[in-house]
């Protein structure tokens, strides 16, 4: 049952700064608008409302950005962040957009962002953002998938999508770096994009595309059970039970429930990664996240299986913490993510 | 720090200013700029108020919420605080739907299979021109920045094009004439190993040719015959969505405009074949109440074998006006050049609702000419004179007007291949392929034309907002309905890939995320002492 007629408003606004309350009431509001009743999606509005920042090879803040087509066949596009060259050998300072790496690591990190598999794009302002601000922060090439969305799309498209996308990125030769000549993987992605993270690592697993680490942000998995985090925070800051509920059924295949292994992994239908060469995860749950049972809840599973799993537990933090740098919890994980992705272990 | 710091915008937005405790009251706060929404920093306790206010009204009422999602009309979502309170007063009183629309017409074939209503009425059109006398009713303000994408270049020759391009063009920047001849032969080697299917490899061969001609032959004329032109620019029109979105997002908002006006008129800057204009008539028989009495004036070239073209366009549409039962009259302007129009050519009656719908025109402006003043500013000051109701403007959304050749170049080379590689998706023949000329012609003047010549000085909307708002017009946004319409029209005739996006209460049209064409709409503001605008009256003959 959603958590009664009263939500309390001011609970979240005590807890993070008027900007990001601003922002996140603003999605909050219109995604509601966009979800209908009957499980359909109100996509034109979607597209109209959500933010769109074109790429720009001009470099902004020592960041450039360029689209690439990874699969003309499903127009599977991903953006590419880089760090602009510090020198101008080039004529005219014209950008090389595919110019090799160097002979020191370079991790490429393959982002797919969040929106509960049916909200935003590469291109959405905030998530471009987001991405631009993790090259400065952890010296790394970004690469930003544009998965296909739910419910136009359900499982398994954005999975597949992934896949594609980090085959793409595996076998671009100026992709490579170090002295191996290697393209250096990190899977991350928030919500929904954390939950691609984990089953794109695990198709990963049976190719030898190496993947040398997965970076969750507040990561989408879910069960039938109502878990204890779900009751307690029903409608307190930001999100439903009912949004969650809604967006599972329009990701999942239809006539099946949220204990599909897509939704839970380690959950009754799902697999034990015992033995499994799976990448070091690195999991950031945030305190005030209604579904961080869930979230815990894997990180377990992937400890059972003998897994390298790191967790960052934030209490403080809402939903969408890392989308504006004004808080604690922010710098905190940037500066996790940035040790995670340059040691070299 | 405190809960309410609100830090500097580190993102990619570069017109924001950053927000500390104690700014300026008009910054807007740099974050939230960084996400896409402009909120000015001293706004954002009361925006969050109302936003409270909104969600709470969502919770307890939440059937609502279907009503608003599905019949208001929003418009551009930038702007928060107002988006905002446009949904409490929609919750309070709600808008009526929009009554008219183009949503019925489908169909873009020009004259053929149109779906002419039975009615009964009396034909009242007077086929060719003639204005009767009406009186005239007198009449009613950002920045971004700019963006280059690529495709993937998948081999390595590719690649090496690429590269030589930018090093020809630059070198032809520097004056160093004898490399870049070097290079162009190097390159002519080069385009018979490389996949000239699509991406860089299709285009590159235009791109030679374009710098061959800057280098070799810069008195040639790139444009053809008046004739000719019209040709490309049909095959144009039906092999991509391009103009067909110009003519549909204009047609949406002029049809808004005219709502409730009796006596309209519409004023083409280039009227071509006149292709925009049949869905517009259908729509006005159409609307509630009845039709207006409708004025199309279209201004074209001068025909030059002695044919009156633009007499021809006229009766053609003004058989199809008295087919639905519009009362339709035309007036063609033989003109070369925008700037040699004069308002009272257009013979703007008093009371008319005037529309002002510029396809890809303005642009020509721009260019330099010793001999007449600025030719933008004149003519942007005698439509503004005419007080219209609304101004469409559509241009092409890039930055091929910077000063340095390179640049422009640069600009180019990647938004042309964004172009052609959208035309790969197009089957039909020889639309195509005469499609591909007519680009061909663009790319043609913006590389190896300057002066005069270059007309195709096309600049992106952040440029013709700044423009346009100087010259004394503020923007009337165009909103979801015209978004959702235009999106479902490209799903229904294109191929996947377009991509309709809004941009502060604009429409813009691209392949693979990278926007292509913009279109917009204006309306003058308000003179403070309305009863000095000269009526057309006064002019002398």
């Amino acid at each position: 049952m959603a958590g009664g007629n009263e939500i309390n408003l001011n609970e979240a606004k005590m807890v993070v700064p008027l900007n990001t309350w601003i922002l996140i009431s603003n999605f909050k509001v219109a995604y509601n608008l966009l979800r209908r009743p009957d499980g359909t999606f109100n996509r034109h509005l979607a597209e109209f409302l959500d933010r769109k920042v074109p790429a720009n090879t001009t470099p902004v803040d020592g960041v450039f950005s360029f689209d690439v087509i990874v699969d003309r066949a499903t127009s599977l596009l991903s953006r590419i962040y880089r760090p602009a060259p510090a020198d101008e050998a080039q004529p005219g300072g014209i950008m090389e957009l595919e110019r090799p790496l160097s002979t020191e690591v370079v991790p490429v990190i393959i982002f797919f962002h969040g929106g509960s598999f049916a909200h935003s794009s590469s291109n959405s302002a905030i998530y471009d953002t987001l991405c631009r601000r993790l090259v400065n922060m952890c010296n790394a090439v970004v690469v930003s998938v544009n998965y296909r969305r739910a419910p136009e799309n359900r499982y398994p498209c954005a999975y597949e999508d992934g896949w594609a996308a980090l085959k793409w990125v595996n076998s671009r030769q100026w992709l490579q770096s170090g002295k191996d000549s290697k393209v250096h993987i990190y899977l991350a992605g928030d919500s929904s994009g954390g939950n691609i993270v984990h089953h794109v690592a695990l198709k990963a697993v049976e190719s030898d595309i190496q993947v040398k680490g997965n970076i969750l942000l507040n990561a989408m998995f879910g069960g039938k059970e109502r878990t204890e985090s779900e009751k307690r925070l029903d409608g307190k800051y930001f999100v439903t039970i009912q949004d969650r509920d809604w967006y599972w059924r329009a990701f999942l295949p239809e006539g099946t429930d949220r204990d599909h292994p897509a939704c839970n992994p380690f959950g009754p239908s799902g697999k034990s990664l015992k033995g499994v060469k799976f990448p070091k995860s690195l999991v950031v749950v945030a305190g005030l996240d209604l579904v961080q049972d869930w979230q815990l809840a894997y990180v377990e599973g992937l400890k059972k299986a003998g897994q390298d799993v790191k967790l960052i537990y934030l209490e403080q933090a809402t939903i969408g913490f890392y989308l504006l740098p004004n808080n604690n919890h922010f710098y905190t994980v940037m500066e996790e993510i940035k040790h995670f992705v340059n040691s070299n272990c | 720090m405190g809960p309410y710091d609100y830090g500097i915008s580190a993102g990619s937005s570069s017109s924001s200013s950053s927000s500390c405790a104690g700014g300026k009251p008009t910054e807007l706060d740099g974050l939230l700029a960084g996400a896409g929404y402009k909120v000015r920093s001293s706004d954002l306790h009361q925006v969050a108020q109302r936003l409270e206010k909104l969600e709470t009204f969502m919770v307890n009422a939440p059937t609502e919420i279907s009503q608003l999602a599905s019949e208001a009309v929003h418009y551009n979502p930038s702007d928060l605080a107002s988006w905002v309170d446009s949904m409490l007063s929609e919750i309070n009183q709600p808008f009526p739907v929009s009554s008219s629309d183009l949503s019925d017409f489908s169909d873009f074939h020009y004259m053929d299979d149109l779906v002419t209503p039975p009615l009964q009425h009396e034909v009242l059109t007077d086929a060719w021109a003639d204005q009767s006398a009406q009186q005239q009713q007198p009449q009613p303000p950002l920045q971004q920045q700019q963006l280059t994408v690529v495709a993937a270049i998948e081999e390595d020759s590719g690649i090496k094009l690429v590269h030589l391009l930018l090093t020809c063009a630059e070198s032809i920047q520097r004056g160093d004439l004898a490399l870049a001849g070097t290079l162009l032969e190097k390159m002519r080697a080069l385009l018979s190993r490389v996949n000239t299917g699509c991406g860089i490899g299709k285009v590159a061969g235009y791109f030679i040719d374009a710098l061959s001609r800057r280098l070799f032959s810069p008195q040639a004329v790139c444009a053809g015959s008046v004739l000719e032109n019209e040709i490309l620019y049909h095959h144009f029109y039906e092999a991509c969505p391009y103009l067909k979105f110009a003519h549909f997002t204009a047609n949406q908002a002029i049809l808004e405009a005219f709502d409730g006006h009796d006596c309209v008129h519409v004023v083409d800057f280039n009227l071509m074949h006149g292709l925009q204009w049949p869905a517009l008539i259908q729509a006005l028989a159409l609307r509630p109440g009845g039709p207006p009495l409708l004025r199309l004036t279209g201004i074209g070239p001068p025909s030059p074998d002695g044919r009156d073209s633009l007499r021809e366009i006229g009766l053609k549409l003004a058989e199809l006006a008295r087919s639905v039962n519009v009362r339709f009259a035309f007036r063609g302007v033989a003109a070369s050049r925008l700037d040699d129009v004069k308002p009272w050519m257009l013979q703007v009656g008093p009371r008319e609702a005037v529309a002002i719908n510029s396809i890809m025109q303005l642009h020509k402006l721009l260019g330099p000419d010793p001999n007449r003043g600025s030719p933008i500013d004149s003519v942007l000051g005698w439509v503004r004179s005419l007080n219209p109701k609304i101004i469409t403007v559509v241009e092409q959304e890039a930055n091929h007007n910077q000063p340095e050749f390179l640049d422009r170049f640069t600009e180019a080379l990647y938004y042309y291949s964004t172009m052609f590689d959208s035309l790969e998706s197009c089957t039909l023949q020889p639309e195509k392929a005469v499609a591909e000329m007519y680009i061909q012609r663009e790319i043609c003047n913006v590389v190896s034309c300057e002066g005069s010549a270059r007309v195709e000085r096309h600049e992106p909307l952040a440029k013709w907002r700044a423009r346009l708002g100087g010259a004394g017009f503020r923007p009337l946004h165009l909103g979801s309905n015209a978004f959702k319409q235009a999106s479902m029209l490209l799903t229904l005739f294109s191929a996947e890939g377009y991509c309709v996006e809004e941009n502060q209460g604009c429409l813009t049209l691209g392949w693979h995320s990278r926007p292509l064409i913009a279109a917009s709409a204006w309306q003058a503001v308000p003179l403070p002492d309305t009863n000095s605008l000269p009526t057309i009256n006064d002019c002398v003959l």
